[in-house]
């Protein structure tokens, strides 16, 4: 017994060295925001990373670094972008972190990035969706989520989609929406994409969020006989309007949402059978058909008590796609990670569980093949609930959406 | 031709809805001088207290007025025997109690952020609710059932509330504190029960309003901002203190916002709604039915 520990211990100690020779760790400086109004979003970043790494240390770390391990730095933002470039700068040359990854908030992130690209260290924005980000030219940023403009593109490309699926031809459109920065934000990117698309817009109707009643506007949305209404809301009129359009039996073929309030946990609950049939843009759905999305999000809902968001789904794919470009570089030296995430044609294994098919970026650092997920509002049997339909890769299986929607 | 018949009847249904959630407003500012501010949170309680009522014991929405009323009257009536009189009876020497208002405001602040912790954010409506999206459908004329009811029990608590303040010896003593408080205290009036009364009927009267609102809106914990400050509005217009007035301003705003998107984007209409109210305070700053003396 004592001749076997003898010899043991040497030995063990002899491979320990060895392999920590061999395999320095690999270090994600991530900037999040952990306290602050956006500390739910930032937490949900967290957990979502801390399970990639897990699974993917526990399958073996990166093999062409020698089975090195990847190890999370996380520091808060507090979603202030002061804070973010002073983190970036003690991550970089305090922590020596390989890559940096974060922040969420778009304003932070911003300024962060140049921090990054002063050291040329390799920055992955798993989502921040203002265009800005990777619009400044520079060479180490790489964003996984679809930017704020692709969200109005996305809508246009699902109703061309539907209108094909299903040869109903829409022409007329209406465009109803919150007055505020963020609704007139797509508006403005409607009228576009609408001019583009040939469509007619027969109603633009900004409206106040306060509204306390909407039904002047559901009659002019009545009166211009419009096709599809497309609509951004905050929560409480997003209610208000669902409500009052069943009243009026106001007849679409389809109503399209932006989320935001539509997407809002009580949403469904409080407009009820007025929201059937509702079509909503999100940037993921735990019924994405996709392989291993259920199982993740399972693992996820028992590890930390909810489902995994669109926020918690772009971090973890983040980890697996640093997973890919580590792998590939089979170096530590930042120049070559870069080179390596540049050259990302991800489209299977562990880890892609988005709705869209696979994670490329161009010359900008941006993901091209990034796209949002639309849901349908319907009943199967079990309630109302959020049904994915597009892109038609990720519907969930068994459903074919209702379009148009039946008459009233 | 036809829709603006249809926004017209929407228009005054539902300002006269509006009115009824200022008449509380307009009761307390006649007797107490005082704006109060946290108004529309105690109409954001009557709609919890009317959800909680509905939901629990399953009785018509309509019916848990007596309920409402009563439980939003003693919850008034208190909430100015011990928060606001010990600052009146502070400020006794002052003629215009400004910490008051500034003791609204925080109750205001302290009632929503209560039941954002105790309710959550959430938008919470009526399950199973026959009365939501019921309409009266006259061809292609629709009319919203919810708002026609509450439309006559606006017009039915403004009568009655009328009627007391006329008819009754209580109703005199609350106009006496109102015209005077110190001729009023020297008959004999308790000024401070008066208060209390009075504050106990505003409250109730925002209850009333509650329950016509909760059938067809929704009940979340910062409702109240929504009306609050139409009912700032509406009581100027109609005159500071009038019961009628308040009705009538209420179905001007209604009107505006009714009838005016039909002819702009619903956008514009709040800032008509807003310069006829500047409009009224330059031209006739005692609101259209409010009386000309001095408080």
């Amino acid at each position: 017994m004592s001749v076997f520990r003898k010899l043991a211990v040497p030995a063990l100690a002899a491979t320990l060295i060895a392999g920590s020779a061999w395999a320095e760790n690999v270090k994600i400086g991530n900037i999040i925001p952990l306290s602050g109004p956006s500390a739910t979003v930032g937490q949900q970043g967290k957990n979502a990373r801390e399970m990639a790494i897990e699974e993917i240390n526990a399958a073996g770390g990166i093999k062409s670094l020698g089975g090195a391990k990847l190890e999370l730095v996380f520091a808060d933002s507090e979603s202030k972008p002061e804070k973010g470039v002073a983190e970036a700068e003690r991550l970089i040359n305090t922590e020596k972190v390989n890559v940096l990854t974060g922040c969420w908030n778009s304003a932070v992130t911003y300024p962060t990035t140049a921090v990054a690209e002063r050291y040329g260290i390799p920055f992955v924005v798993p989502v921040s969706v203002s265009d800005k980000i990777t619009d400044q030219g520079f060479k180490t940023v790489f964003r996984i989520a679809a930017k704020d403009s692709w969200w109005t593109r996305d809508q246009f490309s699902f109703l061309k989609d539907m209108q094909e699926e299903f040869g109903t031809k829409v022409e007329k459109i209406a465009f109803v929406y919150e007055n505020g920065d963020w609704g007139k934000g797509f508006a403005g990117q409607w009228k576009e994409l609408a001019e583009k698309g040939g469509y007619q817009v027969v109603l633009d109707e900004p409206y106040p969020s306060t509204a306390t009643d909407l039904s002047p506007v559901v009659q002019k949305i009545k009166r211009s006989r419009a096709d599809v209404l497309m609509l951004v809301s905050n929560a409480a009129d997003a209610i208000l309007l669902t409500n009052t359009l069943a009243e009026y039996k106001v007849n679409l073929k389809a109503i399209i949402a932006s989320g935001g309030g539509h997407a809002d946990p009580s949403f469904l609950k409080a407009a009820g059978k007025s929201a059937q049939y509702l079509f909503d843009i999100v940037e993921w759905e735990t019924d994405v058909n996709k392989p291993g999305a259920k199982e993740a999000n399972e693992k996820y809902n028992a590890k930390y008590g909810q489902n995994l968001t669109g926020e918690a789904v772009d971090a973890y794919v983040a980890m697996y796609v640093l997973k890919d470009a580590l792998e590939r570089a089979a170096s530590l030296d930042p120049a070559k990670i870069r080179e390596a995430l540049a050259a990302t044609n991800l489209s299977d294994g562990p880890g892609m569980i988005v709705g869209y098919d696979s994670i490329k970026f161009d010359a900008t650092g941006q993901n091209e093949n990034a796209s949002l997920v639309m849901v349908q509002v319907n009943d199967t049997g079990k309630g109302l609930e959020r049904i994915t339909i597009w892109p038609k890769s990720a519907r969930r299986a068994g459903y074919t959406p209702v379009f148009p929607m039946p008459e009233k | 031709m036809l829709y603006i018949i249809e926004d017209t009847i929407n228009g005054i249904l539902m300002g006269s809805i509006y009115g009824l959630t200022a008449m509380g407003l307009t009761i307390i500012f006649g007797v107490l001088k005082v704006i109060n501010f946290a108004h529309g949170s105690m109409l954001m309680v009557g709609m919890y207290v009317t959800y909680w009522a509905v939901t629990l014991t399953g009785i018509n929405p309509y019916l848990a007025i007596v309920i409402v009323a009563p439980v939003m009257f003693f919850f008034g009536y208190y909430l100015q025997d011990i928060v606001i009189k010990p600052i009146f009876i502070a400020e006794k020497n002052v003629r215009e109690p400004i910490t008051v208002i500034i003791v609204t405001t925080g109750i205001w602040y302290i009632l929503d952020n209560l039941t954002l912790l105790i309710f959550g954010p959430q938008y919470r409506s009526l399950a199973d609710n026959p009365w939501r999206s019921k309409m009266l459908e006259f061809g292609d004329l629709f009319i919203s059932v919810p708002k026609l009811y509450g439309c006559i029990i606006a017009i039915v608590t403004a009568a009655a509330i009328y009627w007391f303040f006329q008819k009754t010896s209580m109703g005199r003593a609350i106009r006496a504190t109102s015209m005077d408080r110190e001729a009023a205290s020297l008959q004999g009036i308790n000024q401070y029960k008066i208060y209390n009364l009075a504050f106990g009927i505003g409250s109730a009267t925002a209850g009333i309003a509650a329950v016509t609102l909760v059938p067809f809106n929704n009940v979340f914990p910062t409702v109240g901002v929504l009306f609050d400050i139409k009912g700032f509005i509406i009581v100027v217009l109609g005159g500071l203190g009038s019961i009628g007035g308040a009705l009538v301003g209420g179905i001007i705003v209604g009107l505006i916002e009714s009838v005016g998107p039909q002819f702009m984007t619903a956008t514009w209409t709040e800032a008509i709604v807003y310069g006829l109210f500047l409009v009224v305070l330059f031209v006739k700053p005692s609101g259209l039915f409010g009386q000309k003396h001095d408080w």
